[in-house]
C-alpha cells in the first residue's frame, strides 16, 4: 500500500508532464492562427516594408507574446481563485527572497530570453530549426538541475531524454536541412536557438528553487506576473520610445476572432505551464522537461488535425522515438524516485 | 513563527524541532492555524508535505494505517522527520532572515 501511494505520486508527476506536453502542442493552433489575424498580420506587413522581415517578425512577436502573457495570467488568476489559493498567493508573493525572486528570475529566462530567442531563430534561420533548438532544452535543464540543485538523473532517465530529443530531431529533420541550407549562415539566428534552449532549461531549475518552499499553482502565477511586467512595463514602452507604434496595433485587438484566439492561447499555455511546474517537485526538473518535450510530437499532430498539413515519414519515425523515450522513463522503478535528490 | 507565511514555510518550521511527526497531526495543526478546515484544505496541505518529501526536505520514517479514521479513514499515515537538506532550506529561505 505504501508503495502504491508512492507510485501514485510519481505517476501524477508524469501525468502532469504529459498534460503539459499535450496543451503545449495544442497551443500552437491559436499561436499560429494569431499571426494571420489582424492587427498582427497588418502589423507585420507594415513593419516589414520599413524595417525588413526579420525586425518585423521580432517586433510583432513581442506584441503577441505580451498579449499571450496577459491572457495566461487571467486564466491563472481564475484557476487559483477556484482552488481557493488567493490568500496563500498573497503570503507567497511577499516572500521576496525565498520565492518571488526565483519566480521573477524564471520569468526572465522563460519569457524574453526563451520566447524571443525562439522567434529570432524562426526569423533568421527557419521555423523547423527553431523547433529543434527548443527541443534541446531538457539537456540544459537536466545538466543544471543535476549540478546546481543536486537532483537525481538516473541512466534510465537520461536515456529517455536522449531518445525523445532524437525523436524531435527526426520530426523536424526535413525542415532542418532545408533551413540550414537556405537560411544557414545567419549567426544571430543560431544565437536565438541557443537562447531558447538555455532559457527554458534554466527556467525550470530556477523555478525549482522557489518551488521547494511554495506551491506550484502559485509559483507559476507569480512567474507570469513577472513576465507581464517585463513585456508591458519594460519592453513595449522601450519599443514605443524607439518609434514602433505598438499601442496603435495593441488597441486593435478587440475583434471576436482575435479575442477568441488569444483566450484559447492563454488557457492552453497557462495550464500547460501549471502542469509543468506541478511535475517538477514530484519527479524532478530533468524528467518533467523530458516528458514535456513530447509537445514537439503533439504540435505536429494537432497542426495536422486542424490545418491538414500532411506529415512525412520522418514524422512517423520521430514520433515513434518520442513515445519509446517516454516509455523508457515512465517504466523506471518508482522507488528510485523516493526522493528526487541525490543522497 | 511562520504564521501568515506560506504553508510550506510553516510545515518546515514545525519539523525544524528535529523530532518526527505524523502527517495527520501536522496537517490538523496547520488546518487550524490557516483556517482550512475542509477536507479539501486537509488534502491540499498534505500534498504540500508530499512535495516536501519528494524534494528531499522531509524523510518518511514510519507508516501506519488510519484504522480509527480519525484523520482519513482507510488512508495511510506517514511519519516524517526533517533532513539535513530540509534544515538548510528552512534556514536559508524561511527563517533567521528577518
Amino acid at each position: 500500500m505504501r508503495q502504491n501511494e508512492h507510485k501514485k505520486r510519481v505517476r501524477i508527476g508524469y501525468l502532469m508532464a504529459l498534460f503539459c506536453a499535450v496543451l503545449w502542442g495544442l497551443w500552437y493552433i491559436p499561436g499560429t492562427t494569431l499571426w494571420v489575424l489582424n492587427p498582427f498580420d497588418t502589423m507585420f506587413a507594415d513593419l516589414a516594408t520599413i524595417h525588413g522581415d526579420s525586425v518585423a517578425l521580432v517586433i510583432t512577436a513581442v506584441l503577441i507574446s505580451a498579449f499571450n502573457a496577459l491572457t495566461v495570467i487571467i486564466a491563472l488568476m481564475v484557476w487559483n481563485g477556484g482552488l481557493g489559493k488567493l490568500k496563500e498567493m498573497g503570503r507567497t508573493v511577499r516572500e521576496l527572497k525565498p520565492c518571488t525572486k526565483w519566480y521573477f528570475l524564471a520569468s526572465i529566462f522563460g519569457g524574453p530570453i526563451a520566447i524571443l530567442g525562439s522567434f529570432i531563430a524562426m526569423g533568421f534561420v527557419g521555423a523547423a530549426f527553431a523547433a529543434v533548438a527548443a527541443l534541446l532544452y531538457p539537456v540544459i535543464g537536466s545538466a543544471v538541475s543535476y549540478k546546481w540543485l543536486g537532483q537525481k538523473i538516473s541512466k534510465r532517465a537520461l536515456m529517455g531524454i536522449i531518445i525523445i530529443i532524437l525523436g524531435g530531431f527526426t520530426i523536424y529533420a526535413g525542415g532542418l536541412i532545408e533551413d540550414l541550407s537556405t537560411g544557414g549562415g545567419s549567426l544571430i539566428g543560431y544565437i536565438g536557438g541557443i537562447m531558447a534552449a538555455c532559457g527554458w532549461g534554466i527556467e525550470g531549475c530556477v523555478a525549482a528553487k522557489g518551488l521547494d518552499v511554495s506551491e506550484p499553482d502559485i509559483g507559476i502565477t507569480i512567474r507570469f506576473l513577472g513576465e507581464n511586467i517585463i513585456w508591458w512595463v519594460i519592453i513595449i514602452p522601450v519599443l514605443v520610445l524607439a518609434g514602433f507604434p505598438m499601442f496603435t496595433y495593441a488597441a486593435q485587438i478587440f475583434e471576436p476572432m482575435v479575442m477568441l484566439a488569444l483566450m484559447i492561447a492563454g488557457i492552453t499555455f497557462g495550464f500547460c505551464y501549471v502542469a509543468w511546474y506541478k511535475s517538477f517537485p514530484l519527479i524532478g526538473v530533468g524528467r518533467g522537461q523530458g516528458i514535456g518535450n513530447l509537445y514537439g510530437l503533439f504540435a505536429v499532430i494537432f497542426i495536422f488535425m486542424f490545418f491538414g498539413t500532411v506529415p512525412e515519414w520522418t514524422l512517423i519515425l520521430g514520433g515513434l522515438l518520442c513515445v519509446v523515450g517516454s516509455l523508457v522513463m515512465f517504466t523506471e522503478e518508482s522507488l528510485e524516485l523516493q526522493s528526487i535528490r541525490r543522497e | 513563527m511562520a504564521k501568515n507565511r506560506p504553508i510550506k514555510f510553516r510545515l518546515l518550521e514545525l519539523f525544524s524541532d528535529g523530532e518526527s511527526h505524523w502527517n495527520s497531526e501536522v496537517v490538523k495543526k496547520v488546518q487550524a492555524e490557516y483556517g482550512m478546515n475542509s477536507n479539501y484544505g486537509r488534502d491540499s496541505i498534505n500534498f504540500d508535505i508530499i512535495e516536501l518529501a519528494a524534494g528531499g526536505m522531509l524523510k518518511e520514517i514510519d507508516v501506519k494505517k488510519d484504522d480509527d479514521g480519525t484523520y482519513k479513514a482507510g488512508a495511510l499515515l506517514h511519519k516524517y522527520v526533517i533532513t539535513d537538506f530540509g534544515k538548510i532550506r528552512a534556514g536559508d529561505s524561511c527563517f533567521f532572515k528577518k
